[in-house]
C-alpha cells in the first residue's frame, strides 16, 4: 500500500466496533506478545498499525499506547505517524486537546491532507458542522482527488439536510470514480431524498445499467437481482411508484431532468415490479404480496 | 604453453597484500558511498499550498474532461462546475500568485535565480563529487604503489585481443593474455562489483560507479527534478477552449437510460433500437 492511500485511510478512520478489529485485536496482541511483528519486516510495522487502529475500535488504550509507542520509536517525523497519534488522542482527550493538535500540525506542513481531513472530522465530531464544511471543501479545494474526502463533505451536507449540495459533493467523487456504482447509488438516494424524483429515477436506472450480470449464463430477464442491483431496482420501483401517483412529482426536478414519458415510466414500472418480486420469490420461497405498497414495504426490511 | 605457465612464479605475497587488499578496498568504498549519497540526500522541498493547488487546478478540468463524452453526471452538474472552472481559470482564481496583473509583462522565471530549483542542481553535483573522488583516489593510489604488478592468472585462455584489457600498465608484447595487471584488476572490479553491492545492500543501491560513469549526468538527470517553470496562466487559458470543446461532446450516460434498460430486460420491441 503506497503512501497517499494509507493517508487516505487513515484520514477517513472513525471507530466503529467492528467484529473485524475484534479479530485483528485478537491476533494482533498474541504477536504483539511474542514479539512477531519484528520479525516481519516492513509490513511487520504497518500490521502494528493496524493493531493499534483496531486496539482503540475495541477501547483498549493501553495496547494502543504501546504499540504506538513502538512506532513512533521507529519512524519519529513521519506525517503517517502523526495522524495514528492524533486519532489515539481523538480516543481518550477531549475534542480541543487533538483539534489544538491537528492545527499544530497544519501550521508546520500546511499540505499534509489526511491530517487536514481529521480537523474537519474532529470539528464535526464536536458538532461544528459549518466549520468542518469549510475545513473539507477548502481542502477539496486542494486536493480535488480525494474521493472520501468528497463522500464526507457529502455525508456533512446530507447530515443537515442540504441536499443539493450533498450532490454537488457526490458529483465531484462520480467524476472522480466513475466506475463505481456504490457512488451512483448514494447520489440517487440523495436526489431522491432532495424530492428530485426524476434524476433519481435515471440514476438509479444507470446503477441496474452497471452492476447487474450482462455476461452471465442466463439474459437480464432471466436473472435474480442481488445486492446493489436489488437496491437499485427497489429505488427504481419507489421512484415510478412516487411518479406515477403524484404526478406533479414529474416536473418537479431541481436539475431540470426530464422524466420519462408516461408509456416508458408505466414499463419501467413494470420491470421493476417484476424484477422486485422475482428477488422476493428467491429470497424468502414464498409468493410475494399484491400490493405494491406491501411489497416496498418489506422489502425495505430486506434489504436493511 | 607450459613454458610460460612455468616461466612465471607469483609470490603469495602479491596475492595477500595487494589483490585482496585491493578488492576489499573497492567493496568497502563502494558500500561508503552508498551510506554517504544517503547521508547527502536532501528530502524533496515541501511545496507550499498555493503550489499544488495551481498544479492541480488543471487536473480538475481534466477529469471532467475525460468522461465528458458518457459523463456520470447530470447536464446541469456538468455545465455548473464546467462554467465555475472556466470562469476561475479567466480569472486566474488559481494561481499561485493570484489574479495576473493586465499590463505586467509574463516572462518565465529563470531557473537559476529559484534557490528551490538550485537545490536539485545541487544535490546532483553532490552525488557526482561523491562518485568520482574516490574512484580517482584509488586509482592513483594502484598507480602509485602497484605500477606494473601481475596479479593473477585467469584459469582459461583468452585470445590476443584482450591484451589491452587484461595488462594495461604493463608494456610486454609476449607475455600470455591470461596474466591481468593490477590496473586491469581496479576496471574489473570497478565494472563487476554491481553484483556485489545489490547482495549487501539491496537493488536500488547508489554504490555502483560504472553506472553513474556510463552516463556523466546520469545522476543529476535521475534525481528528482523540480517540475520547469511553466506559466500556468497560459495553460489555464489553453485549458478553457478544451473544456469548451468538451462541453460541446457532452451527453450524460443517463440521458436515454430507460430506453436502454427496457431493451436490455426484452421490454421493447427490438426495432425501435436506434
Amino acid at each position: 500500500m503506497d503512501l497517499t492511500n494509507s493517508l487516505q485511510k487513515l484520514a477517513g478512520y472513525r471507530p466503529k466496533k467492528t467484529p473485524k478489529s475484534k479479530e485483528t485485536y485478537k491476533k494482533g496482541l498474541v504477536l504483539l506478545r511474542n514479539g512477531g511483528f519484528a520479525k516481519q519486516g516492513d509490513e511487520g510495522w504497518e500490521s502494528l498499525e493496524k493493531l493499534t487502529l483496531a486496539a482503540l475500535d475495541q477501547g483498549d488504550i493501553a495496547v494502543a499506547d504501546e504499540c504506538l509507542q513502538l512506532i513512533v520509536n521507529k519512524f519519529p517525523s513521519s506525517p503517517r505517524v502523526d495522524v495514528l497519534q492524533g486519532i489515539r488522542m481523538e480516543a481518550t482527550e477531549p475534542s480541543e486537546v487533538s483539534l489544538k493538535f491537528y492545527e499544530e500540525l497544519l501550521e508546520a506542513d500546511p499540505t499534509n491532507a489526511a491530517i487536514w481531513r481529521r480537523k474537519a472530522h474532529v470539528l464535526r465530531q464536536m458538532g461544528k458542522i459549518d466549520k468542518s464544511v469549510q475545513e473539507l471543501s477548502e481542502m477539496l479545494d486542494t486536493f480535488y482527488t480525494d474521493v472520501e474526502g468528497w463522500l464526507e463533505l457529502a455525508d456533512a451536507y446530507a447530515s443537515c439536510q442540504q441536499y443539493t449540495y450533498a450532490l454537488q459533493s457526490l458529483s465531484h467523487a462520480l467524476l472522480l470514480a466513475p466506475q463505481n456504482p456504490f457512488y451512483f447509488v448514494q447520489f440517487a438516494e440523495t436526489a431522491y431524498l432532495a424530492g428530485d424524483i426524476p434524476l433519481a429515477l435515471k440514476m438509479f436506472l444507470v446503477t441496474v445499467d452497471m452492476t447487474d450480470d450482462e455476461d452471465g449464463p442466463v439474459p437480464p430477464q432471466d436473472s435474480i437481482p442481488t445486492g446493489l442491483t436489488l437496491r437499485a431496482w427497489y429505488g427504481v420501483k419507489l421512484c415510478t411508484n412516487k411518479l406515477i401517483t403524484e404526478p406533479r412529482s414529474m416536473s418537479s426536478s431541481a436539475s431540470n431532468t426530464l422524466a420519462p414519458t408516461t408509456a416508458a415510466l408505466s414499463s419501467i414500472d413494470e420491470l421493476s415490479t417484476e424484477r422486485l418480486r422475482t428477488a422476493y420469490l428467491n429470497m424468502k420461497g414464498e409468493s410475494p404480496p399484491k400490493t405494491d405498497r406491501e411489497l416496498i414495504t418489506i422489502l425495505a426490511t430486506i434489504i436493511q | 604453453m607450459p613454458s610460460s605457465a612455468v616461466s612465471l612464479y607469483l609470490d603469495p605475497q602479491i596475492r595477500d597484500w595487494v589483490l585482496f587488499p585491493i578488492t576489499v578496498v573497492m567493496i568497502l568504498v563502494g558500500v561508503l558511498r552508498h551510506y554517504v549519497v544517503l547521508l547527502l540526500q536532501s528530502s524533496p522541498k515541501k511545496q507550499m499550498r498555493a503550489a499544488i493547488r495551481e498544479q492541480r487546478a488543471l487536473i480538475r478540468a481534466q477529469i471532467l474532461r475525460t468522461t465528458s463524452a458518457r459523463s456520470p453526471i447530470p447536464p446541469t452538474f456538468y455545465q455548473s462546475i464546467s462554467q465555475h472552472l472556466s470562469q476561475a481559470f479567466t480569472n486566474g482564481t488559481y494561481l499561485k500568485d493570484g489574479p495576473p496583473k493586465s499590463d505586467a509583462p509574463s516572462v518565465p522565471p529563470n531557473p537559476l535565480t529559484d534557490p528551490s530549483q538550485m537545490d536539485g542542481m545541487m544535490a546532483g553535483m553532490k552525488t557526482q563529487m561523491v562518485m568520482m573522488v574516490p574512484q580517482m583516489i584509488i586509482m592513483g593510489w594502484i598507480n602509485f604503489f602497484f605500477q606494473g604488478f601481475v596479479l593473477i592468472k585467469l584459469p582459461f585462455p583468452l585470445t590476443l585481443g584482450f591484451k589491452s584489457m587484461l595488462q594495461r600498465g604493463i608494456e610486454t608484447p609476449d607475455m600470455d593474455v591470461r596474466w591481468v595487471s593490477s590496473l586491469s584488476w581496479y576496471f574489473l572490479n570497478f565494472f563487476g562489483l554491481n553484483g556485489l553491492y545489490r547482495l549487501i545492500l539491496g537493488s536500488d543501491n547508489s554504490a555502483d560507479s560504472s553506472r553513474d560513469m556510463t552516463t556523466p549526468f546520469a545522476a543529476a538527470a535521475a534525481a528528482p527534478q523540480p517540475p520547469q517553470a511553466q506559466d500556468f496562466n497560459k495553460l489555464f487559458k489553453a485549458e478553457r477552449d478544451n473544456l469548451e470543446f468538451a462541453e460541446g461532446l457532452y451527453s450524460w450516460v443517463g440521458k436515454d437510460i430507460e430506453t436502454t434498460i427496457l431493451h436490455k430486460y426484452g421490454r421493447l420491441p427490438p426495432d425501435t433500437l436506434r
